[in-house]
């Protein structure tokens, strides 16, 4: 496999990861990063998906802090 | 502002501006293809396909330099403010430009092939040691990458949760996408385009975003190496007597920070210059409707509290100001966010 097919796997690998992610992050997680988007409406959380997904990395380690802030 | 997330935060003027950018950009893809159909005669004509790719990726270069050109410019007139407001809703018009060159060329090169359609355009036969063969669709590729975490990350939301710093720092990715484009453009379409117009227009636009940086940026140099000198707490505002009703000034302080002076009618307030949402310079803005309001986004602050009128929560610190004689002093005593404090006035007689 040649530099541009590696990098096209990653890129959509990523992106594959972020799309799941965004959809439980989304349903579930952001109310708990951001009380302000907890009665945010479907289409509101809609327009956020692409930036999860764009960077999920961020958005999953804030989560993981609050979640274990609230277990601590 | 901080109160609930909404889809869009219109008001009347963002409206206004959205269909004037929507009108704007509809007209010039119309006058571009149109003018392209009739001065390509067959036997030089275009497909229809490539006049749309090529309509697209002009209309997004073009969206590029205004948004590059914006701020710098509107450290020097007042009447790019209107242009500067809702910058955000035209770098989104400008990536879905962007994107639908990128999303035209994909197709019409890389879609009839047996490979998948990004794969084939990014694999284009060429060399990175040549000028003319320079496989150019990367850079375009890789710039509208940028473009999409910049367009995605436009939200509130996502300043709010990135944080000020995060979020400025992502954006600021811009110049790099901008690089990449100018040299995508540079090394693609100018290299099997024979007239010289579009290289002038080219370099014209790198050269007029280069000065307006430059030019911006030493006016801000000169203003900070010129601090206020304090006394005893106390800095005169210089020109206060001048400045007209609703509009601000930025004091500098000997310590660099940066205070906000408004005037409204005869009543002088002063406040961080900073706003609370992406550290626009309030100071460059104006009283409306009775409230500070921040040229780059509109926030709102109530001149003589720094708060946000309710139900919105956001403050910013206060200063107070006191008249002696004919001189306008400011205290260099910054009082928490939302501090209120009785504007001062120039002994009950008009400031003009």
């Amino acid at each position: 496999m040649d530099v541009i097919g590696i990098g096209l796997l990653a890129v959509g690998g990523y992106a594959a990861i972020g799309a799941v992610f965004a959809a439980v992050f989304l349903a579930r997680g952001v109310g708990a990063i951001d009380p302000a988007a907890r009665n945010s409406p479907g289409r509101v959380r809609l327009l956020w998906a692409p930036g999860v997904v764009a960077l999920w990395p961020v958005m999953w380690s804030r989560w993981r802090s609050v979640r274990k802030g609230a277990r601590s | 502002m901080t109160n609930a997330y909404r889809w869009v935060q219109w008001n009347r003027h963002k409206r206004v501006y959205d269909l004037w950018v929507a009108g704007s950009c509809a007209a010039f893809l119309a006058v571009f293809v149109g003018v392209t159909m009739a001065t390509h005669r067959p036997p030089n004509d275009v497909s229809p396909p490539i006049i749309l790719i090529r309509a697209f990726g002009v209309l997004a270069i073009a969206l590029l330099h205004v948004i590059l050109l914006i701020g710098p410019l509107s450290r020097f007139t007042d009447r790019l403010a209107p242009l500067l407001y809702n910058r955000r809703h035209l770098g989104v018009t400008m990536f879905l430009a962007a994107l639908a060159h990128g999303a035209l060329s994909i197709l019409f090169y890389g879609g009839f092939g047996v490979r998948d359609p990004v794969s084939a355009m990014l694999r284009t036969p060429g060399s990175f040691a040549s000028v003319s063969g320079f496989p150019f669709e990367i850079l375009g590729f890789v710039a509208l990458l940028i473009l999409f975490v910049m367009a995605a990350t436009s939200h509130d939301f996502w300043l709010a949760n990135l944080g000020p710093r995060l979020w400025k720092s992502l954006h600021m990715l811009v110049y790099a996408a901008y690089g990449l484009v100018v040299m995508h453009v540079a090394l693609g379409a100018l290299q099997s385009e024979p007239a010289p117009v579009y290289a002038w227009l080219l370099g014209g636009g790198v050269a007029a975003v280069a000065v307006a940086h430059l030019a911006a940026g030493l006016k801000e140099r000169r203003r900070d190496a010129s601090p206020a000198r304090a006394l005893s707490g106390w800095i005169e505002v210089k020109r206060a007597r001048q400045l007209e009703d609703g509009a601000g000034l930025v004091v500098v302080c000997p310590g660099g920070e940066r205070v906000a002076v408004f005037r409204d009618g005869d009543a002088f307030s002063a406040m961080s210059n900073v706003c609370a949402h992406q550290a626009g310079p309030l100071g460059e803005g104006r009283i409306i409707d009775g409230c500070v309001t921040c040229p780059w986004h509109g926030y709102q602050y109530d001149p003589a509290s720094g708060q946000s009128p309710p139900p919105h929560t956001e403050k910013i610190p206060t200063y107070e100001l006191r008249v002696e004689g004919d001189r306008l002093m400011l205290s260099l005593e910054a009082r928490a966010p939302g501090t209120p404090i009785e504007p001062a006035r120039f002994g009950g007689r008009s400031a003009s």
